[in-house]
């Protein structure tokens, strides 16, 4: 789903350059202005500012309808499929399905529907403070995925690795960027106690959504990646 | 839902009320301006959803206000006022207690909040704000409210199939997960096959085409103006009250808090009557119809 | 206003072995009513997404299409967009967003067109379809019938001059499939609107149309007036005079002509026959085997608070027999089977299976009872037929020779390397049932079995369910289709506010009833109180 344009800067390092960038400047802006509370404001604009570009790449190329269609249903299942496994509580594959999208169609798509899959399941089971570190992290993770694994022609990438990165990626990226979050959000100085504690208190939780997560990359990812180049080819289209 | 009044009112004025309340709530950290927050949206919960839905919500945020408040006091030790040694040696101070007990509110508030916007900012509202600032991430958010509840259904229709076609599942979580995956996996399939349908049928519609348009769903009326206008006026006096430090609150490195003033007065009841705006709206509309009703 | 016209035109698929549409030549006259019919798989959608560039299905074209005189090619797509109009076979597919008031306006809002405008339209078409009580409302809270409503006029509100419709009808039941009909005649007539539909549901579209194409195998064999082309079919001996309204049927079989379309027609034509009054030998009631399954008082709702939808039911099913259940929407068929197969748990009332009591959520699979769901696409994994033939197997460990009987009796051999999503739907009922009797079912409940196949697929469909039943399986299908519960059912029941209200031999049950009932016996009902089926109606009245 990329532009075959490769002269442009990928939107992903444009986004960490941006956000390089922004950091300190922002710190510097919230140390100024808002004394008690910098933290809050610094995290959450560098979250906007981050997501910024992507949002604006992808509106401004107008994606067409049948981009926007399965973006919109790898989005539902991200949402929904969590249904299926109702007596496994916690089993959750919004991460899994974020890491399949970046794959099959690249970077900025794996980020959308990652950010997408968070903010659609907020607004369907409610909303909170911590929804744009969600999106933030579902989103980083489907851009990964897309950065180191992404082929054009389609090819489908070892599973072992898929799946490392996947656990990994949400036990780590994942639930670091979550769980710290409010963090962020309430305290005034951020010491690596309090976030050790905050991440402690998420860790079976994680560790859950990580093993989830594998299994469902180690089991779904081949199939669903199959279906969809198989889809590329019989409508002749995302080339 | 209850039959509400503010949700009523155009889109882009709710919206505006909400990121004003929620903003304000998060970035000025003041015993008072958290409370009313809080007991604004304990309100207004109850006006949307009744009194059972408070408690059941009040419950729900309970664990957040818990870990939020203990966090701050144990790990930051700033402060003058030591109340108690830790077995570290590590004291815990009176400021570090204020201030984690505040943010918890703090904290507490803003969930409550999100959790009224939720029920006030349906689908319909988000589509009609953000459909013309970005079409296409609008069209995924409806198309994915669109795809939720039919892949759901069609989950639930796959399931029982499977009933008479695979051995029953056993119980445990290896069972659990092999019945949800092979589940999932005959629902993807019909998921991807179903939206390539629906980009046809988005593309005999015109779709793609140049100049795309939204449906305003919404009028702005005279009402709204003067609701909007009300809300800025609030939050204008508010917002000049915290910068003059008329209303002033600090927990590092002593608590302090700036005395009361007119200024505080008026910093704090405009506030009151931002936050409380939605609920107010409601009790007059009740006036309003009793008296009508009583006419009759 | 449009018209339009192929010319030889030639269509083949990537993949495919023959070209799916041969040197079609075609005109659609400004204002008429086109009806076009055949068998699945003989090219209808294929042609019918020609009237629309964007649709037109990827692979080697040749011939042309012109639209008022100028080839499709060159009108604009925009232009195209608002004046051809196409509604798609599943309503639920097609709908885009999640509201009906953005549904009747997307097409709007993709043309670019102004506020005030498109709430002037948006209205109009909400009040003229009835649309106004739902308009605020999720598309996922409207039924069948109100979802394919919001679709023609979610195309409507662009004002098109022409209206393309494939199968719109294929997955509604009897009378919201009418409605719709008659809604897209009505458009037809009031407005002048240009109007091609492909239906299997000929009984009720063929009085409707102006004229009628018929496609079989990529050729376009017959055009003209209704009336004409049931005669010229029947003479050919064409497999689609099957599937010609009852009426026609009988019509053409004893030598009338002009052929008789409606059931009054039909009717008329016999009164004016004079022809006596004779009744069928009965049928001696089928054998009696020993009781497979019984549901006894059922009582079942789905919510605590909220209405029973079986209210103390009773049914029997016997070994080797196949029971067909009738009735409205609504009725309760659907939770019917799902109570029987262990997906839904009465609260009251038990279910036996060869006599032993089942428990709560029993599983289906170990008790031997196969379920066909409505749509057989809930059944297939993300591989090919084949594979997902051997997966099925795999459950009870068929062997390879079961797996080969099965799939030949099915008649699937050939589709072992296609993906189940690429096969005509009967092809999918088919792959679906065979994997379904690769699990050594004894017992097949069936929910809308023949929703959407053509006749002849219906007919090799029935004869196979008997060929199964005769091998000792017993058949329970919930259907509405009446015609084929009288040809092939042995016993058939009509369910109504949840409980079986009527029950009786198949014969017996359809000519006691006016409504329920089939084109055949309304036709005949007055001569040959018994005769159900059209052959019987034709055998009789050649006899004089």
């Amino acid at each position: 789903m990329q532009n075959a344009d490769k002269k442009r800067l990928h939107p992903g390092v444009l986004a960490l350059i941006l956000a390089l960038l922004a950091v300190p400047a922002l710190i510097a802006l919230g140390v100024a202005v808002w004394d008690d509370r910098r933290f809050y404001i610094v995290s959450l604009l560098i979250i906007l500012v981050s997501m910024a570009p992507f949002v604006l790449r992808f509106e401004k190329r107008r994606p067409g309808a049948r981009e926007l269609t399965l973006l919109a249903a790898m989005t539902a299942i991200g949402v929904a499929a969590r249904a299926a496994f109702y007596m496994v509580p916690q089993f959750k594959p919004m991460v899994a399905i974020a890491v399949i999208t970046g794959v099959a169609f690249g970077a900025e798509s794996g980020f959308i529907v990652g950010a997408m899959i968070a903010f659609v399941s907020n607004f369907i089971f409610g909303q909170g403070p911590w929804t744009p570190w969600q999106m933030e992290a579902a989103g980083l993770m489907g851009l990964l995925a897309g950065l180191i694994f992404h082929r054009k022609d389609g090819s489908l990438p070892k599973l072992l690795p898929l799946c490392v990165f996947g656990g990994l990626g949400t036990l780590i990226l994942y639930g670091l960027i979550v769980d710290t979050s409010t963090v962020f959000t309430t305290q005034k100085e951020i010491t690596w106690q309090a976030l050790t504690a905050a991440y402690g208190t998420g860790l079976v939780m994680n560790l859950i959504h990580a093993a989830a997560t594998v299994v469902f990359l180690l089991l779904l990812a081949r199939p669903m990646l199959k279906k969809l180049n198989r889809l590329r080819v019989k409508y002749g289209m995302l080339q | 839902m209850r039959r509400d009044a503010f949700s009523d009112i155009h889109p882009a004025v709710s919206f505006a009320l909400f990121a004003a309340v929620l903003v304000l709530t998060a970035f000025v950290l003041h015993p008072a301006v958290t409370g009313i927050s809080l007991v604004s949206a304990c309100i207004y919960t109850i006006v949307l959803k009744g009194r059972r839905a408070l408690l059941f919500d009040l419950l729900a945020v309970l664990p957040f206000i818990i870990v939020v408040a203990a966090l701050n006091p144990l790990f930051n030790h700033e402060g003058a006022t030591p109340l108690f040694y830790l077995w570290n040696g590590n004291a815990v101070t009176k400021e570090a207690v204020v201030y984690g007990l505040v943010s918890a509110c703090m904290f507490a508030a803003l969930i409550m909040w999100f959790y009224c916007m939720n029920a006030v900012m349906t689908s319909d509202k988000v589509i009609f704000l953000f459909g013309r600032v970005l079409p296409a991430l609008s069209l995924i958010f409806s198309m994915t409210l669109r795809f939720v509840p039919r892949l759901v259904s069609r989950i639930r229709e796959v399931s029982a199939a499977q009933k008479s076609t695979s051995p029953p599942m056993k119980k445990g979580v290896v069972s659990g997960v092999r019945h949800g995956i092979s589940v999932i996996s005959v629902t993807v399939g019909w998921a991807l096959e179903s939206s390539v349908v629906m980009s046809d049928s988005m593309r005999s519609r015109g779709y793609g085409g140049r100049g795309r348009t939204a449906y305003a769903l919404y009028r702005f009326t005279a009402r709204d103006a003067l609701l909007a206008a009300l809300a800025a006026a609030f939050t204008a006096a508010f917002v000049w009250a915290a910068a003059s430090k008329a209303v002033y609150f600090r927990s590092y490195p002593s608590v302090k808090c700036a005395p009361m003033s007119v200024g505080a007065v008026i910093g704090l009841a405009a506030f009151a009557g931002l936050c409380l705006m939605p609920a107010l709206l409601n009790a007059w509309e009740n006036v309003k119809w009793r008296i009508l009703s009583s006419k009759l | 206003m449009a018209n339009f016209k192929f010319e030889a035109l030639t269509f083949t698929y990537p993949n495919g072995p023959a070209p799916a549409l041969e040197s079609v030549d075609l005109s659609v006259r400004d204002g008429e009513f086109l009806l076009v019919i055949g068998p699945s798989g003989g090219g209808k959608s294929t042609l019918l997404r020609h009237f629309k560039s964007v649709l037109a299905p990827h692979g080697e074209r040749s011939g042309s299409v012109l639209m008022d005189g100028v080839p499709l090619s060159d009108v604009p797509e925009r232009e195209q967009a608002a004046k051809i109009g196409f509604v798609f076979q599943h309503p639920d597919d097609q709908l885009v967003t999640d509201k009906v008031w953005h549904e009747l306006a997307f097409g709007l809002e993709s043309l670019g067109c102004g506020r005030e405008r498109m709430r002037v339209r948006v209205a109009e078409m909400a009040s003229y379809f009835g649309l106004e009580g739902v308009f605020h409302k999720d598309v996922a809270e409207l039924s069948g019938g109100q979802k394919q409503l919001v679709n023609l006029a979610s195309v409507m509100a662009m004002n098109p001059s022409v209206l393309v419709l494939d199968e719109p009808t294929s997955s509604l039941d009897p009378i919201a499939a009418f409605d719709f009909l008659t809604t897209v005649k009505k458009l037809n007539t009031e407005l002048g609107l240009t109007v091609v539909l492909s239906e299997h549901r000929l009984e009720e579209a063929m009085p409707f149309a102006d004229r009628v194409a018929v496609l079989e195998e990529g050729r376009l064999t017959a055009i003209g007036e209704p009336k004409a082309v049931a005669e010229e079919l029947h003479k050919r001996g064409s497999g689609m005079a099957l599937a010609m309204p009852s009426a026609a049927r009988i019509s053409c079989a004893i030598g009338c002509s002009p052929a008789a379309l409606t059931v009054n027609e039909g009717r008329r034509m016999l009164r004016s026959m004079g022809l006596a009054r004779k009744t069928l030998p009965e049928t001696p009631a089928p054998a009696k085997g020993e009781t497979v399954l019984r549901a006894k008082e059922l009582f079942f709702r789905y919510e605590k608070d909220s209405p029973d939808v079986l209210r103390g039911l009773d049914i029997e099913l016997r070994a080797g027999s196949v029971y067909g259940l009738v009735g409205g929407n609504g009725a309760g068929k659907s939770t019917l089977l799902k109570a029987l197969s262990g997906s839904a748990v009465p609260y009251r009332g038990r279910v036996e299976i060869s006599g032993r009591r089942m428990k709560g959520r029993f599983s289906a699979f170990e008790e031997r009872v196969g379920l066909l769901p409505q749509d057989p696409r809930t059944v297939f994994y993300p591989v090919s037929v084949g594979e997902n033939v051997k997966k099925a197997a795999a459950g009870r460990g068929a062997g390879e020779e079961e797996i080969e009987r099965i799939v030949s009796l099915m008649g699937i051999g050939s589709l072992s390397e296609r993906d189940p999503f690429d096969i005509s739907g009967g092809e999918q009922q088919r792959t679906a049932i065979a994997m379904i009797l690769l699990t050594k079912p004894r017992i097949l409940l069936m929910d809308e079995p023949t929703k959407g196949m053509d006749a002849g697929v219906k007919r090799a469909f029935g004869l196979k369910l008997r060929e199964l039943a005769s091998e000792g399986l017993s058949v329970m299908l919930v259907t509405h289709d009446t015609e084929f519960c009288a040809e092939y059912a042995d016993t058939a029941a009509l369910m109504f506010d949840g409980s079986i209200s009527a029950e009786n031999t198949a014969r017996e049950f359809f000519c006691g009833n006016t409504f329920y009932t089939t084109a055949a016996n309304r036709i005949a009902r007055d001569i040959y109180p018994n005769a159900i089926l059209t052959e019987e109606v034709t055998a009789l009245a050649k006899r004089g």
